[in-house]
């Protein structure tokens, strides 16, 4: 497997959050101290840059689309004569959220800024859009909304025991996970009555769901992960981790559960009745696994640690390793693009890599 | 600049109106060129431009287990691991407790996680003190003894709002309940940045600096009097007695039985030495401690009245106070030598014969001091011809105290191990901070240690190279008991 630099731009500080438009024709880049980048997919040049928040931004979301994303990039060294002519795809709303207590939205094609919702002094920590879009959920301390898609108030909720810590939409879109010091809590869609709300006994840092909506898992300070199906309420708990686990990421197929928490990125084999009993694939970096990022819709997994390394692996092969590249600093964020031909890598000191990777 | 070593944490803690915003805008203001994060409770006032101040709610992550040593602050995890994203290193961070904050799980904070860990490390707590109201947090606040022995530097504030001889026993109580810590008097948080700031607290390798002039040596008892007494039985008396009630006619508020202003009476030379008289009425005035119908007594015969020959005796006596006590009932009789008599009283009054076998000078050491003590030879009472108080071995007022421990010798590195482990699981709640130097048979370097509740963390460090292999270690808790201490820390010597 080959991974090629495609382009590189640099941010003034920490880029903490980064995320590819749904039709992957823009990559928005949000630095830690503030603005938020909107780049071309195609050659990185600067479209836009947002003001973002006052103190910092936390963290960005686009709004999903039923749009197809744009299939396949051109394979060929030079980019086609109508690429700078061709309109931007307009249409495209991002939302953030930051230190100042804001969630923004923006018109990215304009790059205006449309709409504030308040959500009080907190900062807002985690934004996640419903997967059909109609509903963007905002987080800010203990304090959980739900926006319309014009960042209106469709419902705020009872804050939580403690700060939420993360927030996630169930992928067929009928509840949203909300974690806190305690427990988890899905909050329904449309009644936005607690559905169920589960117990656990520490710190969570991070939350995701398989594509298939089966599992709900917790990365955790004590260290471990927590694996709920909430249909049967079937709870598993993996620990054994050095560190706290604050990565997680699925496969398509709900199989591998890909975590970080120590020198490896961890794989935990979902299928069936879980990881219960199962060793997990252990995938070796040198120094503490920090992001970890499967594709959309093929297999390759991308980790990434301290020491800067990036791996790109794929679980069910013989020989698991793909590809290795070093980066100068270690990468704070991995996302694929939509078609899964590109990785953009956002690093501790502000540089923003598009790689391209091809067979 | 990219720079890895850990970002210092300065903790500063004490109760509302003790003086802690003051102090954090004194750094604030004085720090130039540094690039500093506030973290400060949701009441803070802090306002200095171009500082990074970050309200907080004190989360407290506890344990379902329900150890307290396992709690950690969330909201410092969450904050902090904000804070570390930025391309720009930061110089410092400064936490501001409210004055309700325990300051336990913030330090553990810095144990427990991995993350937090590697790229911070907790300096040091720093507890103002408001000299004129704390005494009244002290009685009813557990949060105020906290902080005071989690401190590694306390700041004596507001001093001109009290009287010499009030800071004076106030520091002397506060000292007691934590030796190791660097105590400052300060009017309006006025003290040099330097006293707060880098001051090492949490430094294996400073941990050496630990001074063992701030051990003050503590003994099992709190008072002795040298008494020369002829051969026979006489009458040795506890309590006040209506025959000799104008003995205390002589001015003292207390009812106790030592002459205690007088010019013979000495003490131990502290660090920290105030005004004896005053400092011992007051210490006199409390109440008794333990049971109120027991009080330990030890007689050693002493050759003479050689400093030589007393702290031989003294040492004597010490080990007597360890050993298993011999009860003594009222009108029974005592033998001087190597026992410790728990001589039972009624009401705090108890009459007993004291067999003497030889003519000679007597050491008489009580385990409390306030108890009146008075020898009867034949119908008249028989005054001390020296006499000497003793640092308590418990705090009457405080839960907390310190327990300083300076042995010589070499521990075996087996029992040491065993000793700290078991001391830890069953302890570790009541354990604040400890830290020591310690010299382990084997190593020719010395193991430096230090830990709170029972997170633990020790090193090797330098070569004990000529330095005489010693071992100096301090406990800070709550309800120490400082015999089993030392008697368990004695046992792991080779």
């Amino acid at each position: 497997m080959n991974l090629t630099k495609h382009w590189a731009s640099v941010l003034d500080d920490y880029v903490i959050d980064l995320a590819w438009s749904p039709d992957g024709t823009q990559l928005a880049a949000a630095s830690a101290s503030g603005p938020v980048s909107i780049f071309k997919a195609h050659d990185g040049a600067k479209l836009h840059e947002l003001p973002g928040h006052e103190n910092g931004t936390n963290c960005l979301a686009w709004r999903p689309t039923n749009q197809k994303p744009e299939i396949s990039i051109q394979k060929s060294a030079e980019p086609p004569l109508t690429s700078d002519l061709r309109p931007l795809t307009s249409g495209f709303t991002l939302a953030t959220g930051g230190q100042d207590g804001k969630a923004k939205l923006w018109d990215t094609a304009a790059g205006q800024h449309t709409a504030t919702a308040e959500l009080g002094s907190a900062w807002v920590e985690h934004l996640d859009w419903r997967p059909d879009g109609s509903i963007l959920a905002a987080s800010a301390g203990r304090d959980l909304v739900f926006l319309n898609a014009d960042a209106s108030l469709r419902h705020r909720f009872k804050p939580a025991p403690k700060t939420l810590s993360a927030i996630a939409w169930q992928p067929k879109g009928g509840c949203l996970a909300a974690a806190y010091f305690g427990g988890v809590c899905l909050w329904d869609a449309d009644d936005f009555i607690a559905q169920k709300e589960f117990a656990y006994g520490n710190g969570i840092h991070a939350l995701v769901w398989s594509p298939d909506s089966k599992w709900l898992v917790s990365g955790n300070q004590d260290p471990s992960v927590h694996l709920w199906v909430p249909d049967t309420d079937l709870e598993l708990n993996m620990s054994g981790y050095e560190g706290k686990v604050k990565e997680l990421s699925y496969d398509h197929t709900s199989r591998w559960l890909a975590t970080g928490g120590g020198k490896d990125a961890c794989l935990w084999d979902c299928a069936g009745a879980g990881p219960e009993g199962r060793d997990p694939l252990m995938f070796p970096h040198d120094t503490k696994v920090c992001a970890v990022a499967f594709q959309h819709s093929h297999g390759v997994l991308a980790s990434a640690s301290q020491d800067g390394v990036l791996m790109l692996w794929s679980p069910e092969r013989k020989q698991p390793l793909r590809a290795t590249v070093k980066m100068p600093s270690p990468a704070t964020k991995l996302c694929w693009s939509p078609n899964d031909e590109q990785l953009a890598i956002g690093s501790e000191k502000g540089a923003v890599y598009v790689l391209k990777c091809t067979d | 600049m990219s720079n890895d070593a850990p970002i210092p944490v300065t903790v500063l803690t004490g109760f509302l109106g003790a003086g802690k915003t003051t102090l954090l805008n004194r750094i604030l203001t004085e720090q130039h060129g540094k690039k500093l994060a506030v973290i400060e409770n949701e009441f803070g006032e802090v306002g200095v431009d171009n500082q990074l101040v970050i309200q907080s709610d004190e989360e407290l992550f506890e344990m379902n287990n329900g150890c307290i040593c396992c709690s950690v602050r969330g909201d410092l995890i969450r904050i902090l691991g904000r804070l570390m994203k930025r391309k720009d290193r930061l110089d410092g961070i400064l936490i501001e407790t409210t004055g309700l904050a325990d300051p336990g799980p913030v330090a553990q904070t810095f144990f427990t996680d991995d993350e937090m860990r590697a790229k911070f490390r907790i300096d040091g707590i720093i507890t103002v003190v408001d000299t004129k109201h704390i005494l009244q947090h002290l009685g009813d606040s557990p949060e105020a003894q906290k902080q005071i022995a989690f401190a590694d530097v306390l700041i004596l504030n507001k001093t001109d709002l009290v009287s010499p001889a009030d800071l004076d026993r106030l520091e002397a109580r506060i000292h007691k309940m934590n030796s190791a810590a660097k105590i400052i008097r300060a009017q309006n948080a006025n003290v040099p940045l330097e006293a707060v700031l880098n001051v090492g607290g949490f430094n294996l390798s400073r941990a050496t600096e630990l001074n063992p002039a701030f051990l003050e040596p503590e003994y099992p008892f709190e008072w002795a009097g040298a008494y020369p007494l002829p051969i026979g039985t006489h009458e040795l008396v506890i309590g006040h007695c209506h025959h000799d009630e104008h003995e205390h006619e002589e001015g003292h508020e207390c009812t106790c039985g030592h002459d205690h202003a007088h010019g013979e009476h000495q003490h131990e030379e502290h660090a920290h030495d105030h005004d004896e008289g005053e400092a011992h009425d007051h210490d006199h005035c409390h109440h008794h401690h333990g049971n109120p119908d027991e009080l330990d007594v030890v007689v050693m015969p002493v050759k003479s009245l050689d400093e030589k020959d007393l702290v031989t005796a003294r040492d004597a006596a010490v080990l007597t106070f360890s050993d298993w006590e011999n009860k003594v009932k009222d009108g029974d009789t005592l033998t001087p030598g190597g026992t410790l008599h728990r001589l039972l009283l009624k009401d705090g009054h108890g009459h007993y014969k004291l067999q003497i076998p030889h003519e000679g000078h007597f050491l008489v050491f009580e385990g409390c001091g306030e108890d009146p003590l008075h020898i009867h030879v034949a119908g008249d009472t028989v005054k001390p011809v020296w006499q000497k108080d003793f640092q308590h071995t418990h705090s009457h007022e405080d839960a907390v105290s310190s327990v300083g421990i300076s042995e010589p010798g070499e521990l075996d590195g087996k029992k040491l191990n065993d000793w700290i482990g078991k001391l830890l699981k069953e302890k570790g709640a009541d354990i604040y901070r400890m830290k020591g130097v310690l010299a382990v048979r084997g190593s020719t370097k010395r193991l430096v240690f230090q830990g709170v509740h029972m997170l633990f963390d020790a090193k090797f460090d330098r070569e004990w190279a000529g330095a005489p292999r010693t071992n100096t270690l301090v406990f800070i808790g709550k309800n120490l008991d400082r015999a089993a201490l030392n008697e368990s820390f004695k046992a792991c010597l080779s």
